[in-house]
């Protein structure tokens, strides 16, 4: 059977091009998109480890990245290879091994800077450079297809997120809304790198929405540093919107800011705006509306409702209508929330005054890092439950006076991250109540979210570099290991040869558990050296 | 013949784009006679240790190191004037000039290919690289085009010194080191436990495990406890006949396309 196996692995299924099917259907053996299924649920249907064994969880194997500091990259794995991103390069490794097959670097690239995954379709592994580059690597080695630039690293715009490919298309965001850039989402050619269709997430000069700006808005920010969702049915695109700029200082952008720290739904084939939600009008405090929007179909007022579900950073947890953007609810995400005291029944924050960043300082709950933040959520169906990295953490919010100038550091004011409580928490999002909570530390370092199995099985990580099972039914701790380094990157799961595993990025390592096997003792093979 | 090829590199390299020249402070850097000077002072002050055309010796080979963890150029000229403590590298006795002199030969030496316009007919050596007289595309590919088992050569000149895609096609006869251009690409046959037989490139092999790729692209993961018989070749599998095969025209013409192969040929300054 071993043999047969082998076989079929080694001659066939290699040569199996990743199909809109096999990214449709949703992590199994495979990983091959960001948060696992377009819905974003990072949510494994495997089952070999179990609420029992996770106890006999061990490292298999790791792989140190080069070079590397805080490794954000969530991995993907199609047939056997597991593929990272570090900032400009790839690697490719044997995922039963961690064995480096190739690795991709781009050492021209204008720019440095961290880099959230690579994409897989047909037989190309898509990346973005820092300065903008879509990049297409041959799967087997890593040879360059083609490289295309999709915009202007002159223009503060950077690249950091995991493009995500659907039906023909590779969706790829922008960073560096923090020191002044006009945010968009962009569809790209698979074979080109040309560009079909690109949306920008702050109108231009006279078009709708434009009004809710005044001066500067051509920096406006509302940059789109995640990757989004995607609803197959209704052939929509879901995807969550940065901070205005200057991030503090609101003089130079009255107004509410659109499309700001909001979630867009746009056309798969033509970016067209179908409709948006603003969470945070006119943000003060860099709450960008990431993590990435969770597409769930929820009993609601007694019928079954497709819905959006948003942990977002400035500390409320909502769902809304996902045909029309419609607000249906929102909960406190976090306990410590001083600057609004609700959501009233638009979906608006009801402002409790005085909270906004002076020059003297302004102390305000949730800080900078926000209730949440990128490493989102996660999603079982199972136990029907969203787990969602949380932060009680506040912060010092000051003002700069100073007239603001785009892609010079200057982002208006500053806020302190002085620490607090990080939890673990688990949300119904029937009710938006929370149903169990986890500490997870008290240093708000660490910068990882969360993934579970059909089995029950949560697996996350904490504040002092563990990485870390719980029982995702009751929250209860099940298992842990020492990475040995600060977390700021996500676990996700797949499987070789029958062999469940579990893979993060910790830090400068990659790690991948499996369930603890007894080693097996092996004569090496002849090697005949042919001169 | 590797005299002549040695002789033949400072005329090669002598002119340079101003590519990267930007970043230099130093007016020698670039500049075609400072370069020839610098020749003549390496074959006299390095040569000894680092090797006729930087190929090493008793000292590192300057022509294989990673584009990456290149020493920017007042790194360079501090390494040859005071030499590099805790190692063989002694300090040298050459006025400012002559030491500039050297940088910018050494510089010119180990830069990426594509900063050097190189005295060849790009367009001739493209066809020529696409020929079967030359054949490259049976084991290499560029932009997607040609054979997955070889080194991709899409970037060739974006991240390799001329001298070492020089050494690649015509390695120096005899020299311990002359299969550098390997750099781990093993040529091996396996023969599983089952009976298969692979034949390919090793990506990467262990005791314990082997990645390869075989002639037709495909990628093989194997678990050496499965492998029955592995032979490996102790050099590359690429043709050493290059020498003879081409003219020195044709060789010069193959240079210069190859040197125009990089990335982000836009910002390189390469076609």
């Amino acid at each position: 059977m071993r043999i047969i196996l082998l076989a079929l692995l080694t001659v066939t299924a290699l040569a199996a091009q990743v199909r809109d099917e096999d990214i449709l259907k949703g992590a199994g053996e495979n990983w091959t998109t960001y948060a696992g299924n377009f819905e974003g649920w990072r949510y494994s249907p495997l089952t070999q480890i179990n609420l029992q064994n996770v106890a006999n969880m061990v490292p298999k194997w790791t792989y140190h990245v080069p070079e590397s500091n805080g490794l954000r990259t969530s991995p993907i794995v199609y047939n056997g290879v597991l593929y990272i991103t570090n900032s400009n390069s790839v690697h490719a490794m044997d995922a039963r091994t961690g064995r480096l097959i190739w690795r991709y670097d781009d050492g021209l690239a204008k720019r440095k800077g961290v880099n959230r995954g690579a994409a897989i379709y047909g037989d190309a592994v898509y990346f973005t450079t820092t300065d903008n580059y879509l990049v297409a690597l041959d799967r087997r080695n890593g040879a360059l297809l083609f490289n295309k630039k999709f915009a202007d690293a002159e223009t503060g715009t950077i690249s950091t997120s995991a493009p995500l490919i659907v039906k023909n298309k590779v969706l790829v965001g922008s960073a560096g809304g923090d020191t002044g850039m006009r945010g968009f989402i962009a569809a790209l050619d698979p074979k080109t790198g040309n560009e079909i269709w690109r949306t920008w997430t702050v109108p231009g000069k006279g078009e709708p929405g434009s009004e809710t700006w005044s001066d500067l808005h051509e920096w406006g920010g509302a940059a789109t540093w995640l990757s989004g969702t995607y609803d197959p049915a209704s052939n929509t695109l879901f995807w969550t919107t940065g901070n205005p700029w200057p991030d503090y200082a609101g003089k130079p952008r009255e107004g509410i800011d659109l499309y700001s720290c909001s979630v867009i739904a746009l056309d798969l084939e033509t970016g067209k705006l179908k409709w948006y939600f603003q969470f945070t009008p006119h943000d003060l405090h860099d709450w960008d509306a990431q993590s990435w929007p969770v597409l769930l179909e929820i009993p609601w007022n007694g019928a079954m409702r497709k819905v959006v579900a948003h942990a977002n950073r400035n500390g409320f947890f909502y769902i809304l209508d996902r045909e029309t953007g419609k607000f249906l609810k929102a909960t406190k995400l976090i306990d410590n929330i001083t600057w609004a005291s609700g959501i009233d029944d638009n979906g608006k924050p009801v402002i409790i005054p005085g909270k906004e960043p002076t020059v003297e300082g302004n102390w305000v709950c949730p800080g900078v890092k926000g209730g949440t933040n990128w490493m989102g959520q996660s999603y079982n169906p199972g136990t029907g439950l969203l787990y969602i990295l949380t932060q009680e953490e506040c912060g010092m919010f000051t003002l700069s006076t100073q007239k603001p100038v785009p892609m010079k550091n200057f982002a208006g004011g500053a806020a302190t991250e002085p620490g607090g409580p990080v939890l673990i928490r688990a949300v119904d999002p029937k009710t938006g109540k929370r149903v169990w909570e986890y500490p997870v530390g008290n240093y708000s370092r660490m910068w990882t979210g969360t993934v579970s199995t059909a089995t029950g099985v949560l697996f996350s990580g904490d504040d002092d570099g563990h990485m870390i099972a719980l029982d995702a039914k009751t929250g209860r701790h099940l298992w842990h290991y020492n990475v040995g380094d600060t977390l700021t990157a996500s676990p996700i799961i797949y499987s070789v040869d029958g062999k469940e595993y579990v893979a993060i990025a910790a830090g400068t390592n990659v790690f991948s558990f499996g369930l603890f096997e007894p080693a097996q003792p092996m004569a090496l093979p002849a090697i005949t050296m042919e001169k | 013949m590797r005299i002549l090829a040695a002789l033949a590199l400072p005329l090669l390299l002598s002119a340079q784009h101003d590519v990267s020249a930007g970043a230099s402070k130093n007016p020698a850097i670039q500049d075609p006679v400072a370069i020839a000077a610098g020749a003549k002072l390496y074959a006299t002050s390095c040569g000894g240790c680092h090797g006729p055309d930087g190929i090493g010796g008793r000292g590192p080979n300057l022509v294989r190191q990673l584009q990456s963890h290149q020493l920017k150029d007042d790194e360079l000229f501090a390494a040859i004037r005071y030499g590099v403590p805790g190692t063989d590298m002694p300090p040298t006795r050459l006025s400012d000039a002559e030491t500039w002199q050297l940088t910018a030969y050494i510089r010119a030496l180990t830069g990426p290919a594509s900063d050097s316009k190189v005295p060849g007919d790009a367009a001739a050596g493209e066809r020529l690289y696409w020929s079967a007289k030359a054949a490259c595309a049976d084991c290499h590919a560029i932009l997607g085009k040609g054979s997955r088992m070889g080194p991709d050569l899409s970037n060739i000149g974006g991240s390799r010194p001329l001298t070492y895609i020089r050494q690649a096609l015509t390695p120096p006869k005899n020299d311990p080191s002359r299969n550098f251009a390997l750099m781990g690409k093993e040529g091996v046959t396996v023969t599983m436990k089952n009976g298969v037989v692979l034949t390919g490139i090793a990506r990467n092999r262990s005791n314990y495990s082997l990645q390869l790729v075989d002639k037709q692209g495909d990628l093989h993961l194997i678990n050496m406890a499965d492998v029955k018989a592995l032979t490996v070749k102790d050099h590359s599998i690429m043709p050493e006949d290059y020498g003879t095969r081409f003219t020195a025209g044709e060789m010069r013409d193959l240079l210069a396309y190859l040197a125009t192969q990089t990335i982000r040929p836009s910002e390189t300054g390469a076609k």
